[in-house]
């Protein structure tokens, strides 16, 4: 069925003002604007930072422990900002729903965007950090931004599936708070993977198998050291079908995220 | 009837009904209980019940009817907001809907930035907004208030700065839902000039409660009644048919 919606041809217009608009909105009224987006995730690190590698000593037997750090904080709280802001994003701009007709992941889209411009800001302080604590700039690091968006889409992926059912039972929201505490620890982010590999060789592969491990893995192989163990150089060459394991699941969860969400949104604008 | 004869809406047998939770069934936990007991939880209202009618290009067409009749459900449904669940639904040309003024307007926004917020819902690109800002915002007569931010202006104001931004739009068909009852006396002169200087050069459907408008401005009018067409004819009659109901 043809929709003649005036808006088709204007989404690119609407995702940019929505974006503007939440972005504008998210530092309202403090003194030091958007250099919060900075601030927070940096002070964060400070926090872990002192916790982790002076006081428990988790980082010793990694070269560049901190920015080895920096790195998984930085990619843990885009995930986490990502998924919060996508899985809110028809509710808060339930008003906008309920009067007008326009494609709804546009709404999930530009919430998600404003955690994608943090990531870049942060990106560029990692860089930084990187290259004062005495990194080398390597071709690898061209990496990085395809394991971003591999990262993006599994948060955009979850953000439709949970957004769509937190529509009708918001239940979804405390839900997800949990899960996002389970898998802090679940994810070598403050503790380095070699040290589950010296107790378990298993586990440490099984830790493996979550996406957003294998990301901050590969990005931290790619961008601070070769010691970072990753699904490629972990798992044995005979077990090739367990390392595309991580990527399927964020190939499956963008599918049936978007199928899920497409089929709900018409009914979006009378359940909220 | 002096419109000319092309169907710009087509609408044939359209039905809908909301399903309206019975005990509070928000949550999961609800949810679960309601299946496990073998409620639905919810019981259904039927809005629409088989409405059929085409619209001509150029009719300026008044829908009226008693408080929850199904006037703003079908506006709803035209605009797509809504899915109808059964019958059809065709539209030939581009709609813009105006179920409120100031759709997306944010307290926390300036003036200026609501404009173009407000201007891009509308569909309308940047470019297409700096051309047309100085006309909306001398129109609106908001000039020194552009760069203060939306919750220090007064009602009134915000709903002159939506309306100006409004009459910007160009589509084949305006969807109107009850955008008169706002405003001061000035305003409401504003949008009667305008509704006097649209009507005859475009499609309009109006949802509203004030017969002395319908006998104004339109050239068709509609009554319905529990989600059914009980008039459809020329303003004088619908409007006398309307005044009756409570008779």
């Amino acid at each position: 069925m043809a929709i003649p919606n005036f808006l088709y041809k204007n989404n690119r217009v609407l995702l940019k003002e929505l974006t503007k608009t939440d972005f504008k909105l998210r530092y309202q009224g403090s003194v030091l604007g958007y250099l919060w987006a900075l601030l927070r995730p940096l002070m964060m690190f400070a926090i872990l930072y002192i916790v982790f590698t002076k006081l428990m000593r988790f980082g010793d037997s990694i070269p560049h422990y901190p920015v080895y750090l920096l790195v998984g904080t930085t990619l843990w709280s885009f995930f986490t900002e990502c998924t919060n802001q996508g899985i809110q994003a028809i509710i808060q701009r339930g008003e906008l729903i309920r009067k007008i007709c326009f494609p709804k992941y546009i709404v999930v889209v530009s919430a998600t965007l404003t955690a994608v411009i943090n990531l870049a800001i942060n990106l560029v302080v990692v860089v930084i950090f990187a290259l004062i604590n005495g990194i080398t700039p390597s071709w690898t690091w061209l990496l990085v931004p395809v394991l971003v968006l591999e990262l993006y889409v599994l948060a955009l992926g979850i953000s439709f599936l949970l957004g769509a059912i937190n529509v009708k039972y918001r239940d979804i929201t405390s839900i997800w708070d949990v899960c996002i505490q389970a898998l802090f620890y679940a994810i070598p982010i403050i503790y380095p993977l070699t040290m589950i590999a010296e107790t378990s060789e298993t586990a440490a592969k099984v830790l493996l198998m979550n996406p957003i491990a294998q990301i901050i893995q590969d990005i931290r192989y790619c961008l601070v050291t070769d010691q970072s163990i990753t699904v490629w150089n972990y798992v044995g060459s005979e077990h090739f079908f367990w390392k595309l394991v991580p990527i399927a699941i964020v190939v499956i969860v963008l599918i049936w995220g978007s199928w899920y969400f497409r089929k709900k949104s018409k009914k979006f604008a009378e359940e909220i | 009837m002096k419109a000319d004869t092309k169907v710009v809406i087509s609408v044939k047998n359209l039905h809908k009904s909301f399903k309206l939770p019975t005990e509070r069934a928000g949550g999961l936990k609800q949810a679960i209980f309601n299946r496990l007991k073998g409620i639905r939880g919810y019981t259904e209202q039927k809005v629409l019940n088989g409405l059929s009618f085409d619209i001509y290009q150029n009719e300026f067409v008044g829908i009226v009817g008693r408080n929850g009749s199904g006037k703003s459900t079908l506006l709803k449904t035209l605009a797509k907001i809504y899915f109808p669940e059964k019958g059809s639904l065709e539209i030939n040309g581009t709609l813009v809907p105006f179920i409120e003024l100031g759709v997306g307007f944010n307290p926390d926004l300036t003036g200026y930035e609501n404009v173009y917020l407000n201007g891009a819902l509308l569909g309308f690109s940047n470019k297409e907004m700096d051309a047309m800002y100085d006309d909306i915002v001398d129109f609106a007569e908001l000039r020194p208030f552009m760069n203060q931010k939306l919750k220090n202006f007064s009602s009134g104001m915000q709903v002159r700065l939506a309306f100006s931004i409004a009459i910007r739009a160009k589509g084949d068909i305006l969807l109107l839902d009850e955008v008169l009852a706002v405003g001061d006396a000035e305003f409401q002169k504003k949008c009667n000039d305008y509704f006097a200087a649209i009507k005859g050069n475009q499609t309009v459907i109006l949802v509203t409660h004030s017969m002395e408008n319908v006998r104004k401005y339109c050239t068709r009018a509609i009554l319905i009644e529990n989600g059914k067409i009980v008039k459809d004819g020329s303003p004088d009659e619908v409007a006398t048919a309307y005044e009756k109901l409570w008779d």
